[in-house]
């Protein structure tokens, strides 16, 4: 029953060619291709966008109509089990049995993943120490907050010791500061070898940890590539030069630039690079002191809708 | 490892995460890993005492007979042979067995409808395992416990008689036949009762809907079988009688009259039916299989 794991080559993380999902009467993916690389993935899209759709062919439960998938170098279509070995998958909805304690459904799912059952409940401890459950783990599941649910949910996909964990809206329903603990756990996976896909919606998460990005609406591709490559500069520089904001700005206005107070930082649109020359002469001449400078970016939420009303794709 | 803060009495080390290169198994491992959790929830292992009672209180019920025939054995045992009391048969303990039906009734609800209810169907199913495996780690999981829960009494039994006969190598060579019979009969009935318990409890989420399903469908039954068949108007061999097959609790025992006797019990209600164990088991067959198919649909994971 037990046999060693094979070692798949190091290609890419997702390869999917045209595929497409069509149910009666809806097409929930219509003719992706694309290529992604191993790391930390965010597949973005709005509610219905296909996200969901796209993580049940993924794991091999549902059938593409048309198309190829391959994940971890694995064609899902023609080894959906061997493939299921090598993914974890934490979904959004809760899916824990409530009576049991963290320790119990996490070594569970460990041999359920096909670990032998020593090796499941040591790395169960292992792993829920790892979330931050390790005090927690023999309490029902029941008592737990939302919070540690999700570390619960992170926990078992984590176990089988995956090539790729999928995680489906990890940060729903978490308090800001749960937000940033999850968020620090997903960025932490690429650490230690773990590729990570992410859907959400919110785009903010994906910018803060993914090194790659996926964007799609209406079940068609909107964009893929690298976070960095997305995050174009916009000719913004901001200026946080405490309360002294409302004079910077009126200064430069003075001077023909244009310049504006938004949220007390400064925004300054550069035409070149001697204007920011200028500006540094100006707040020198002020004698205000200068907290940070730095050059907008556009915002993941600024090339969706850019992207996917304009229909461009890379 | 590395040592994250430390203190003149220690050190707080994060353990980071080690990854696993050991040997790792496919279906036939999460399919062994799923019914071995199965039975643990089944009997209340890792869970409150009051998950643990009602198994073990059942048990401790359906051994009671044994130990009650071995004592009386026990008491007669100077008397001799033809005076000694017989309070039950191995035959007709296997139909004690089926007083598990409430076993049945309160287990297979809970084996199975928390895992639609609290949606724990779509993790399990992203592990390497399929909606059949599912089934079979579930049926067989109830099947087994139902098989334990009815052969043990029996064992208690077997071995109680045993020792108190006059010779107990005489006894065991002179019952050869009760060790295949009884584990075959026994396991007639706990398969029937743990398909058509977990077929029932998959249509539902609810555990009290689930359980009045399984303990009505075998009440509702037996009672209707033995309304036709006591009104049979037709005398022994009647056609009336044929309805004495539609009694679902009765219908595994006919086939265990057929195993211990090689027919149907000819004073039961099935006993003036020709072919009555024929169509005993084609029946047996035909509600089995169609619980199989029921659960296979309903764990058909694959195009949902």
């Amino acid at each position: 029953m037990l046999a060693d794991c094979p070692v798949v080559d190091a290609g890419p993380l997702l390869r999917l060619e045209g595929l497409t999902k069509r149910y009666p009467g809806v097409t929930a993916l219509d003719g992706l291709t694309v290529e992604v690389p191993r790391g930390r993935v965010g597949l973005v899209g709005a509610n219905g966008a296909g996200k969901t759709t796209l993580f049940r062919l993924l794991l091999g439960l549902t059938q593409p109509t048309e198309g190829r998938v391959e994940v971890v170098g694995l064609d899902v279509g023609a080894d959906p089990i061997g493939v299921r070995t090598r993914l974890g998958y934490m979904p959004e909805h809760d899916c824990l049995p409530l009576d049991q304690t963290a320790a119990d459904v996490v070594a569970t799912f460990g041999e359920l993943s096909g670990l032998p059952a020593r090796v499941a409940r040591q790395r169960a401890s292992d792993i829920l120490d790892l979330v931050g459950l390790d005090e927690a783990r023999f309490r029902p599941i029941g008592g737990f907050s939302t919070g540690m649910r999700q570390r619960t949910k992170l926990a078992q996909a984590l176990v089988g010791d995956p090539e790729l964990v999928l995680l489906d809206e990890p940060t729903a329903g978490l308090d800001p500061l749960g937000r940033d603990e999850m968020l620090a756990l997903v960025e932490r996976l690429g650490t230690f070898g773990i590729s990570v896909l992410m859907a959400t919606h919110l785009l903010d998460d994906v910018q803060q940890v993914c090194d790659h990005v996926l964007m799609i609406d209406a079940g068609r591709l909107v964009v893929a590539g690298a976070t960095e490559t997305l995050l174009e500069r916009t000719g913004l520089v901001t200026v946080d030069v405490g309360a002294s904001a409302a004079r910077l700005a009126e200064r430069l206005v003075a001077m023909d630039l244009e310049a504006t107070v938004v949220d007390g930082l400064v925004e300054m649109t550069l035409r070149d690079d001697d204007e920011l020359d200028l500006l540094r002469d100006v707040i020198a001449e002020l004698g205000l002191p200068l907290h940070r400078l730095s050059t907008r970016l556009t915002s993941l939420d600024e090339v969706f809708l850019d992207r996917a009303t304009g229909g461009v794709r890379s | 490892m590395r040592a994250v803060s430390s203190t003149s009495g220690g050190a707080v080390y994060d353990r980071g995460y080690r990854p696993y290169a050991g040997p790792r198994g496919a279906r036939g491992a999460a399919t062994w890993a799923l019914y071995k959790a199965t039975v643990r929830r089944a009997l209340g292992l890792r869970r409150s005492w009051r998950q643990k009672f009602a198994p073990f209180v059942l048990l401790g019920i359906a051994t009671i007979p044994a130990v009650i025939n071995v004592g009386i054995g026990y008491v007669t045992r100077d008397q001799p042979v033809f005076d000694r009391v017989e309070l039950i048969t191995y035959r007709e303990y296997v139909g004690v067995s089926s007083t598990l039906l409430l076993f049945v009734g309160l287990v297979a609800p809970d084996v199975i409808c928390p895992d639609r209810r609290q949606r724990v169907l779509p993790l399990l199913f992203a592990r390497p395992l399929t909606g059949a495996d599912y089934v079979l780690a579930k049926v067989g999981a109830i099947a087994s416990i139902l098989f334990a829960f009815s052969y043990l009494p029996q064992v208690v039994l077997f071995l109680g008689n045993m020792l108190v006969s006059d010779s107990a190598l005489s006894y065991f060579t002179g019952h050869l036949d009760v060790l295949w019979k009884v584990p075959l009969a026994v396991a007639v009935l706990a398969v029937f009762h743990a398909v058509i318990g977990v077929a029932l409890a998959s249509l539902t989420d609810r555990r009290i809907v689930a359980g009045a399903a399984i303990i009505g469908t075998f009440l509702v039954t037996s009672i209707a079988a033995s309304s036709i068949v006591g009104g049979n108007e037709g005398g022994p061999g009647g056609s009336g009688e044929y309805a004495a097959l539609i009694n679902i609790i009765a219908l595994p025992l006919y086939l265990r009259d057929v195993i211990f006797l090689g027919h149907v019990d000819r004073f039961g209600d099935l006993g003036g039916v020709e072919h009555g164990g024929w169509l005993a088991l084609a029946l047996y067959a035909a509600i089995v299989g169609s619980g199989l198919g029921v659960l296979l649909w309903r764990y058909r994971w694959v195009e949902r």
